[in-house]
């Protein structure tokens, strides 16, 4: 260990916590030292914990029991003055809650016929503009989008033609939220398929294949033009999409890498910088990596049409802390570097990532 | 027997004792000198000098030292006195026999003693050298733990701070909510009165929204803004679906790169499979039931070869090869008829295919192999490439040794190849 290396962002952990169900997803609470974790009881109900960061511990404020296992959750569509949760659980139930008053939900719906796999919430918390709206991803095959004024139906569904075979939605992310109108929702799919749904013109925008299972996808700021698009996948690779340039038949330039060894299970960009992004491993393991834009981002191909042209991406630092998957990560938006992730070793911990001021 | 040194010269003072041995000429360097307490010995072979001392000395603290053709010893005496002579009188033979392995055995056991103490002191620098490097590799690593929980603490410090001030935030948020609360109530309070009272300025009614609590904490414009913006939120999509299709496949399971390779080998086998089926079914509709067997083929075959209809044996092969390929009789056989039909070539090709479905070699397949050695031996020589065919004779003879036949034909080979290469 050189002078060198120890310049490098150091990842920290400062909390552990130990968990007696298995956690499937972690937030922090906008605007708070606190997190939230959910996940699924050993006696087959949901659970849901309020945690706060006191000193060099976790303390817990509130446990609210479900009747269904939850698996996802976001605050991305609800304001700062509410922050709402919204969820998606075992049984395909969208649910809106009121973490002051959480035996009622805010918005209920029956979204899916299967497991809600991942969820994502956009025009909230002072991010972005439009309507605050919800995408689900569910095993069934569809992506629905919901708003919270609209009951029971969705405004917008993605699901296979009729008669086809449907592949698990494993996850869905929005982005390109720049203005009222434009939206973009990409849906991830067990059988490396990636589709990018223009929500203005509700069309398919792009679709491509990367051969493996999409774990997780993230553009690097759901707010802006789209910029990057992050898709880790299983068997150790990850993507990055330069979304800025679109071939009419190349798709977007990508650039990929290969790590952990295993599943990659979530990609998250940190809130404070959008080309540092961090992914975790099915070893237990999370790389923090830095991407670097290329000297031209487009470049003109032997027809004249416009193309993209991907970075590269640099690892930063990397670090093992558990022999199980790490199944959630999530940046807190208020303190750069500050972190939390849960692992199916039914742990919860909260780590700090050093010196990113520097990178 | 050695020849023994008898010249020497000698000279002794209270402690110690000179002795100067002339050498031979140029044999200064391979004196091998052996010394003990009371036995002293010099060997340069075929020399030999031996000394059994009056009293004994210590031999560690004597010198000896080659100078000039001589070798001057100084022998320190154990105990002082002045001797009589240098060596022992009355020295029989049985004594002097004695006396030598008495010093060999003590010169053993010395150097025995010196090695283990030198064991000792090689072990203890070791365990020496280690534990520094040990200790060295401590404090390193002490450093680094050391500067990574400087690193935590530091750290640590930072995110209370910060989380005091979050709290302390959101207890102002709360305050001012309550203070906005309580502003409305009394502005309320306030209207009531004025309409009670006669109202003398109408814009007071709407001057309620821009009072602001003064103390102007970002967070709180927000809070007014955000109600405003709820207000010019967009109305929910009108809704909409979009059909989508996925990337065909073959298999019911998901892609997966690490699964290509193998999946493209079992829709190869799968597609060559049909392809044969699909060849045999289009043509072979009008075949008996029984012709369609290759075995049943591969016999007719045989009959017409024993009968000398080659051509029709070369039919009844292909058609039972087109069923199925992977039978090494079937090529052996075709190449048989090849050869009498001299259709070199294909007797060569045919022979060779067998032998590739011959793999691996085990004693069962040996009479085939042996038979397809010999096969396309003979047609490389029917074509003139000698070499060749003694190349597959020889595989032949390596398979089976003791068969009279095939080394009869390989010495006829060699001599055609001797006589052709004399002739060049």
């Amino acid at each position: 260990m050189s002078a060198a290396a120890l310049e490098r962002p150091q990842l920290v952990a400062h909390a552990q916590h130990a968990l007696s169900y298995t956690a499937f997803e972690c937030k922090w609470v906008p605007r708070s030292a606190r997190l939230l974790c959910l996940g699924s009881a050993p006696r087959g109900t949901g659970l849901l914990q309020l945690y706060e960061l006191r000193g060099g511990r976790l303390a817990l404020l509130r446990e609210i029991e479900k009747a269904k296992p939850l698996k996802c959750g976001t605050f991305g569509a609800t304001s700062l003055q509410q922050r709402y949760l919204a969820t998606g659980d075992f049984g395909g139930n969208l649910n809106i809650w009121n973490l002051e008053a959480p035996e009622i939900p805010v918005y209920s719906v029956k979204a899916h016929k299967e497991i809600v796999n991942s969820i994502d919430g956009v025009g909230g918390l002072g991010i972005g503009e439009g309507a605050p709206e919800i995408v689900t991803g569910s095993r069934d095959g569809t992506v629905k989008v919901w708003d919270a004024r609209q009951k029971d139906s969705p405004v917008a569904n993605m699901e296979p033609v009729e008669g086809e075979s449907k592949r698990d939605c494993w996850t869905v992310a929005f982005g390109n939220a720049y203005n009222q109108e434009e939206r973009v929702v990409c849906a991830g799919y067990d059988n490396g398929d990636i589709k990018l749904f223009d929500l203005k013109t509700m069309s398919l925008r792009w679709e491509t294949n990367i051969k493996n299972g999409v774990c997780s996808l993230e553009f690097d700021r759901k707010d802006i033009n789209m910029n990057k698009l992050v898709a880790t996948s299983l068997e150790g690779k990850f993507h990055v999409f330069d979304m800025r340039t679109q071939h009419p038949t190349k798709g977007f330039a990508s650039v990929s890498e290969k790590a952990h060894k295993s599943t990659m299970w979530q990609v998250r960009h940190l809130p404070q910088n959008r080309d540092i992004f961090m992914t975790s491993g099915g070893a237990g393991s999370l790389h923090l990596w830095k991407y670097e834009y290329p000297a031209q981002r487009s470049k003109k191909d032997s027809e004249g049409a416009e193309m993209g042209v991907a970075g590269s991406v640099s690892l930063l630092q990397n670090v093992t802390l558990s022999t199980q998957p790490i199944s959630s990560l999530d940046w807190s938006p208020d303190k750069k570097g500050l972190c939390v992730c849960t692992a199916f070793d039914q742990t919860v911990r909260v780590l700090i990532v050093t010196k990113l001021n520097k990178v | 027997m050695p020849v023994w040194l008898r010249e020497y010269r000698w000279r002794q003072s209270a402690a110690a004792v000179f002795l100067s041995l002339p050498l031979p000429p140029r044999r200064a360097s391979a004196a091998s000198i052996f010394c003990t307490e009371q036995y002293l010995k010099v060997s340069i072979p075929p020399f030999l000098f031996e000394a059994v001392l009056y009293a004994p000395i210590d031999d560690t603290s004597s010198t000896a030292k080659i100078e000039n053709g001589n070798i001057f010893f100084t022998l320190y005496k154990k105990e002082t006195g002045m001797w009589d002579s240098l060596m022992m009188e009355n020295a029989n033979k049985e004594k002097l026999q004695y006396v030598r392995e008495n010093a060999v055995l003590k010169a053993q056991e010395k150097a025995k003693e010196e090695a283990e103490a030198k064991k000792v002191t090689k072990r203890e620098h070791d365990k020496y050298a280690l534990e520094a490097t040990m200790k060295l590799e401590e404090a390193e690593r002490k450093r680094i733990e050391n500067l990574k929980e400087q690193e935590r603490q530091k750290v640590t410090r930072e995110l209370e701070l910060w989380k005091n001030e979050q709290t302390y935030m959101e207890g102002q948020m709360r305050i001012q909510r309550e203070e906005k609360l309580h502003q409305e109530v009394e502005q309320l309070k306030e209207k009531k009165k004025e309409k009670i009272t006669k109202p003398t300025i109408p814009n007071e009614g709407t001057s309620k929204i821009t009072v602001k609590p003064t103390k102007g904490y970002p967070s709180s414009n927000s809070m007014f803004s955000e109600n405003l913006k709820e207000e010019q939120l967009p109305a929910p999509r009108s809704a909409g679906t979009i059909k989508i299709n996925f990337t065909s496949r073959v298999f019911p399971t998901a892609l997966r790169e690490s699964r290509v390779a193998e999946e493209e080998e079992w829709l190869n086998k799968q597609a060559e499979a049909r392809r044969t089926i699909n060849d045999d079914l289009a043509e072979l509709k009008d075949l008996k039931e029984e012709e369609k067997n290759p075995d049943w083929l591969k016999d007719k075959g045989n009959k017409m070869f024993a009968t000398g209809n080659y051509l029709a044996a070369v039919n009844a092969y292909n058609l039972a090869v087109r069923l199925n390929n992977k039978l090494p009789v079937l090529y052996l056989n075709r190449a048989a008829c090849h050869l009498k039909l001299r259709n070199l070539h294909k007797a060569i090709e045919d022979s060779s295919k067998a032998l590739e479905l011959l793999t691996p070699p085990v004693p069962d397949n040996k009479n085939a192999r042996i038979k397809a050695h010999v096969r396309r031996g003979t047609a490389f020589c029917q074509l003139e490439l000698y070499a060749e065919g003694l190349q597959d004779y020889e595989a032949a003879l390596k398979i089976d040794p003791k068969n009279s036949t095939i080394e009869k034909d390989a010495e006829k080979i060699r001599c055609i190849i001797q006589g052709t290469s004399q002739d060049l």
